[in-house]
C-alpha cells in the first residue's frame, strides 16, 4: 500500500495528538513513567523518578542499551536558518540539553541542531541543522513540545518552531540582536499555551527579560523584564535609568511551574557589568533572585534576591526544586535553591517568605554574614580591584546551571560543589564600567564534591569528593537524576557516570565513558524497560538491566 | 554483553587523549566565550574616528563615548551597536535627534565611518574580556611582604630568595607572579617548547599505589577516582592503573603544594599584594 507523505504525516500527528492527550497534565507535579515531557521531565524540578525497575539491588546489572554519538552533517538534515552555507568553525558540541522523552521518541538539541531519536534504538528518525549568523555557542540546555510541535532556541536568537512528526520548520522569529551579544540557550517551558522563553547574554551591558510567546504563530504574548524601567517597584535599587536599562538579569534556564498555585519561578541572572558594581550601587532587582511570576500574565507576585548587588558573576539562574514536606513540624509548600554563590537557601513558594540560608561550600569568602532576611551580606573590600582581589568561588562559581536533583525519599537535595579561587583584577576603572570590567586569573580548588542536603536543616548529610587529577580536585556542577529505586545518577567529575545510593552517597555503579557528562540524565519505561539516558560530550547514552 | 563491553572499551580508547581536557568542568570558563561581533582591523580607521569623536561629539558624549554632560552612552547604544559599517549611523547623524538636543552632522560618508570604526572597536573591546589588560598590580608594600614571607606566612619554611627564588621578580610579569605566589602549580612554558602534562611535572600531585601483592609504585597522579587510580611513572615514562576495589590498592596521595592549599584559605589581599611586591622586587 502506498500513502503519500502528507497523509502518512497527517496520520502520524493524529496518532501523535491522541498519544498526547494520554499525559493529564496535573501528573506534571510528578514525572510520568512513561515520557519525559518537559525539561525537568515534570514541572517540579525534582527530577526524581517514581520508576523503580533499576533500583539499589539490580543496578549492578545495568548495562549499555545504544550509543548516539551527534552527527552534525547538513548533509541529510533538513536545514533552515539565515546564515550562510558554511558552517562555523568551532569545537565540537556538546550536549547539555535534557531530551524529552514522547511517545517513543527522544527529542534533544545542541546549538543549532535537533534530533529525534528512537527512543529504543537510539537511530536517528530526523535531524534538523539550522544555518547561523553566529553568536556565543556556549549551550542549548533543549527542546519544549506542546501538541505536535516543538520549539527551540538559537544561538543568534531565534525562535523556532518544528513538526514533531517529520522535523520540517513551521516558522522562526528573531527575539533578541545578537549584535547586542545577546545569545539563547534556554529551553522553551510550557504552561498551557504559553511559550515561556529567554535571553542570554553578558558581553555588553544589556538588559534581560522573559517572553511568553503564543504557540501557533510564535507572536509575543506578555515580556516580563527581569530590571525594573524608572518608577516602577524595585527601581530604587538602582541609581538611575541607564544603569536599570542595562543591567542584566539574564533569565537563561527554565524554571519551575506549581500548577496549584499558578506561579512559575525563576532564578534570575547577574547583574551587569558584571564584575565591577561602582555604576549601580544599591541590591540591582531583580538580578540573582528567585522570582514568582503569574505565568498567563508575566506579572511578579514575590521575589526574593539571594545574591543583593552581585559582583562576581553569580547569577541565580540555579534551579529553584519545588519541596512539599514538613519544616518545623508544619507541612509547607517550598522552594529550595543551591545557589552559585556558595548558599543553599529555602522558601515559602506561597509567599517568598525566607526560610533557611546555610552555607554549602567552606571556602566562601565574600560575604560579612548573612543578614535578619537571610540574604549573604555583600563585601566590598572582595569586589573586583586592580591589585587583584583573591575571592572564592571563581566566577563560575560554587554551583552552576547542571540541574540538581531533590528526592522525596530521602529529603536530600543533590547537587555538585566547587571550592575554587581566583583573582579578580579590575581592568576598566572609568566612572562607568563596561561589559566584564574586570578579568579573573583563576587558582585552584580545595575540594570539589558531591552534595547531599537534608532541606530541614541546611546540613550536609553526605559529602563524596569528586575525581582527583595531577591539579587536585576536579569535577564540580553535575546534571542529576534520583528514583524511587534508591538511586541517584550523575558523574564523577572523572569520566564515569555513575548510579550512587541516595541514601549514602555510596557509589553502586559505573560506567566508564571517558568523559564527563554533560547534561541532566533522564529515565523513561518503554515496552516494560526502563532506560537510563544521558549525554557526555559528543555522544548519547542509553542503558537498560541485562536480560 | 559482550558487545557492550567492547563498545564501551572502544569509546574510552577514542576518548582518552581527550581525557585531561575533558575533564576540567568548564561552564563558563574565562577567555573561552565566543562572540557575535569581530574585532575592527582598520586601526587607522579607528584613530581617526577617536579624533573625531573627541573633537565632534566629546563635550556630550564623553571622550570615550561612555557618556558625558548630557550625552548617552554611545558605546551602549543599540542604534550604534547594531550599526553596520557606519550606514544607520550616517542616516541618524544626517538627521539628529533636535527634539532631544542632538543637532544634525553633516559628515562625509568617509568620517562618518571612522566614527563607525572607532565606536565599533570600542564597544568590542568592551565585550572582550580576553583583551583586558591588567593593569599595574604591583602596588604592595614589599618590606611587609618581606616581613611576611619571613614570618606569619611560613614561606621561608621552603623557599628562599638567594636560592629558588632568585631573580623571580625579572622571570614573571607581575599577575603571573601573583598567580604562582598563591599556587605554583605546572611550568610556565616558553614559546615554542613541547608541553609537559601536567602530571610528569614535579608540581604534580602524586599517588603511591601499594597492591595486595608487589611492591609500592609511586609517580604523579593521572586521575583518582572510586573506580581506578592511573599514575605516571617517570622511571619508565609508562602510565599505570588500578582497578580499586574498597581498600585496595593502598593509595597514599601527596600534593607536593600542600602548604600553598592550606595557605589560599588564609590570605588576606594586603598580604598577597605585598608579598608580590616583594617578589618582583626579587630581579
Amino acid at each position: 500500500m502506498i500513502i503519500n507523505g502528507r497523509r502518512a504525516r497527517t496520520v502520524a500527528r493524529c496518532l501523535f495528538a491522541a498519544a498526547l492527550a494520554a499525559v493529564p497534565v496535573s501528573l506534571l507535579g510528578q514525572i510520568p513513567t512513561d515520557s519525559w515531557p518537559t525539561y525537568h521531565g515534570d514541572y517540579s524540578g525534582r527530577r526524581f523518578s517514581t520508576i523503580k525497575q533499576i533500583n539499589t539491588g539490580n543496578v549492578k546489572a545495568l548495562t549499555l542499551a545504544w550509543v548516539y554519538r551527534l552527527n552534525t552533517s547538513r548533509t541529510g538534515a533538513i536545514v533552515g536558518g539565515e546564515g550562510t552555507d558554511t558552517p562555523p568553525p568551532g569545537s565540537p558540541p556538546s550536549i547539555k540539553s535534557t531530551p524529552l522523552m514522547i511517545n517513543g521518541v527522544l527529542y534533544f538539541s545542541v546549538p543549532d541542531h535537533v534530533w529525534a531519536l528512537d527512543a529504543r534504538t537510539g537511530r536517528e528518525n530526523w535531524h534538523y541543522a539550522w544555518k547561523t549568523r553566529g553568536g556565543d555557542h556556549i549551550g542549548n540546555r533543549g527542546v519544549g513540545i506542546l501538541d505536535n510541535w516543538l520549539y527551540f532556541l538559537t544561538p543568534d536568537n531565534y525562535f523556532i518552531s518544528l513538526d514533531v512528526g517529520t522535523g520540517k520548520e513551521r516558522w522562526h522569529h528573531e527575539i533578541a540582536n545578537m549584535k547586542r551579544e545577546y545569545f539563547s540557550t534556554n529551553a522553551p517551558m510550557i504552561i498551557g499555551r504559553q511559550v515561556i522563553i529567554g535571553v542570554g547574554g553578558d558581553a555588553l551591558d544589556i538588559p534581560g527579560y522573559l517572553e511568553s510567546r503564543d504557540p501557533e504563530a510564535g507572536n509575543l504574548v506578555w515580556r516580563w523584564n527581569t530590571t525594573p524601567r524608572p518608577g516602577e517597584p524595585g527601581a530604587t535599587s538602582w541609581p538611575d535609568e541607564e544603569s536599570m536599562s542595562h543591567g542584566g538579569g539574564m533569565p537563561w534556564i527554565p524554571g519551575t511551574y506549581d500548577p496549584d498555585l499558578n506561579l512559575y519561578y525563576l532564578g534570575t541572572g547577574n547583574p551587569q557589568p558584571v564584575l565591577s558594581g561602582k555604576s549601580r550601587p544599591g541590591d540591582n532587582l531583580y538580578t540573582c533572585s528567585i522570582v514568582a511570576l503569574n505565568p498567563n500574565t508575566g506579572k511578579m507576585v514575590w521575589y526574593y534576591q539571594v545574591t543583593p548587588h552581585d559582583t562576581h558573576d553569580w547569577d541565580a539562574a540555579q534551579t529553584p526544586v519545588l519541596i512539599d514536606g514538613d519544616f518545623d513540624g508544619k507541612p509547607r509548600k517550598m522552594i529550595a535553591q543551591a545557589s552559585r554563590n556558595g548558599h543553599f537557601f529555602l522558601l515559602d513558594r506561597i509567599t517568598g517568605e525566607h526560610l533557611l540560608t546555610s552555607k554549602h561550600i567552606d571556602s566562601l569568602n565574600w560575604t560579612k554574614g548573612i543578614n535578619s532576611t537571610g540574604q549573604p551580606t555583600h563585601d566590598p573590600g572582595k569586589d573586583a580591584s586592580v591589585p587583584g582581589t583573591l575571592v572564592s568561588p571563581d566566577t563560575s562559581g560554587a554551583t552552576n546551571w547542571p540541574p540538581p536533583s531533590f528526592s522525596p525519599d530521602t529529603g536530600l537535595m543533590y547537587f555538585g560543589t566547587r571550592q575554587t579561587f581566583s583573582v579578580m583584577y579590575l581592568t576598566d576603572t572609568d566612572g562607568r564600567p563596561q561589559g566584564w570590567a574586570a578579568a579573573e586569573r583563576n587558582v585552584g580548588s580545595v575540594g570539589n564534591a558531591l552534595k547531599a542536603i537534608d532541606y530541614k536543616t541546611g546540613k550536609v548529610k553526605w559529602s563524596r569528593p569528586f575525581a582527583m587529577g595531577p591539579g587536585g580536585s576536579q569535577g564540580g556542577p553535575v546534571g542529576l537524576l534520583s528514583t524511587a529505586g534508591g538511586l541517584l545518577f550523575g558523574g564523577d567529575g572523572g569520566g564515569n557516570f555513575v548510579a550512587y545510593d541516595a541514601s549514602s552517597g555510596k557509589p553502586l555503579w559505573h560506567a566508564g565513558l571517558g568523559t564527563n557528562t554533560t547534561n541532566g540524565p533522564q529515565t523513561y519505561l518503554l515496552d516494560g524497560r526502563q532506560y537510563i539516558v544521558v549525554g557526555a560530550g559528543d555522544s548519547l547514552y542509553a542503558f537498560v538491566l541485562q536480560q | 554483553m559482550n558487545k557492550v563491553r567492547r563498545v564501551l572499551a572502544v569509546l574510552t580508547v577514542r576518548s582518552v587523549p581527550a581525557v585531561l581536557g575533558v575533564l576540567v568542568f568548564s561552564a563558563v570558563p574565562a577567555g573561552a566565550q565566543q562572540q557575535a561581533l569581530t574585532p575592527v582591523t582598520d586601526t587607522a580607521a579607528v584613530e581617526r574616528g577617536q579624533q573625531l569623536l573627541v573633537n565632534q561629539c566629546g563635550f556630550c558624549h564623553g571622550a570615550n563615548a561612555r557618556g558625558g554632560s548630557g550625552g548617552p552612552d554611545l558605546t551602549r547604544s543599540t542604534l550604534v551597536q547594531s550599526d553596520e559599517n557606519g550606514r544607520q549611523l550616517g542616516e541618524f547623524l544626517a538627521v539628529g535627534r533636535p527634539d532631544k538636543g542632538m543637532p544634525k552632522f553633516d559628515l562625509p560618508r568617509a568620517q562618518v565611518a571612522d566614527l563607525a570604526a572607532f565606536l565599533h572597536s570600542s564597544i568590542y573591546q568592551n565585550s572582550n574580556r580576553r583583551l583586558y589588560k591588567i593593569l599595574d598590580i604591583v602596588v604592595g608594600d614589599a618590606k611587609a611582604g618581606e616581613a611576611y614571607f619571613n614570618g606569619a606566612g611560613r614561606c621561608a619554611t621552603c623557599h628562599s630568595p638567594l636560592k629558588d627564588l632568585k631573580g623571580v621578580g625579572a622571570k614573571y610579569e607581575p599577575a603571573t607572579l601573583q598567580g604562582r605566589l598563591l599556587l605554583p602549580r605546572g611550568r610556565e612554558r616558553a614559546p615554542g617548547s613541547p608541553a609537559v602534562p601536567l602530571y610528569a611535572d614535579p608540581t604534580s600531585v602524586t599517588v603511591s599505589v601499594t597492591p595486595s601483592s608487589g611492591p609500592t609504585v609511586s609517580g604523579g597522579l593521572v586521575r583518582l577516582t572510586d573506580f581506578e587510580v592511573t599514575l605516571y611513572d617517570a622511571s619508565t615514562g609508562q602510565m599505570r592503573s588500578w582497578l580499586r576495589n574498597g581498600d585496595s590498592p593502598k593509595l597514599a596521595i601527596v600534593d607536593p603544594l600542600q602548604a600553598h592549599m592550606d595557605q589560599l584559605p588564609r590570605w588576606t589581599d594586603a598580604d598577597m599584594h605585598n608579598m608580590t611586591a616583594y617578589l618582583a622586587s626579587l630581579k
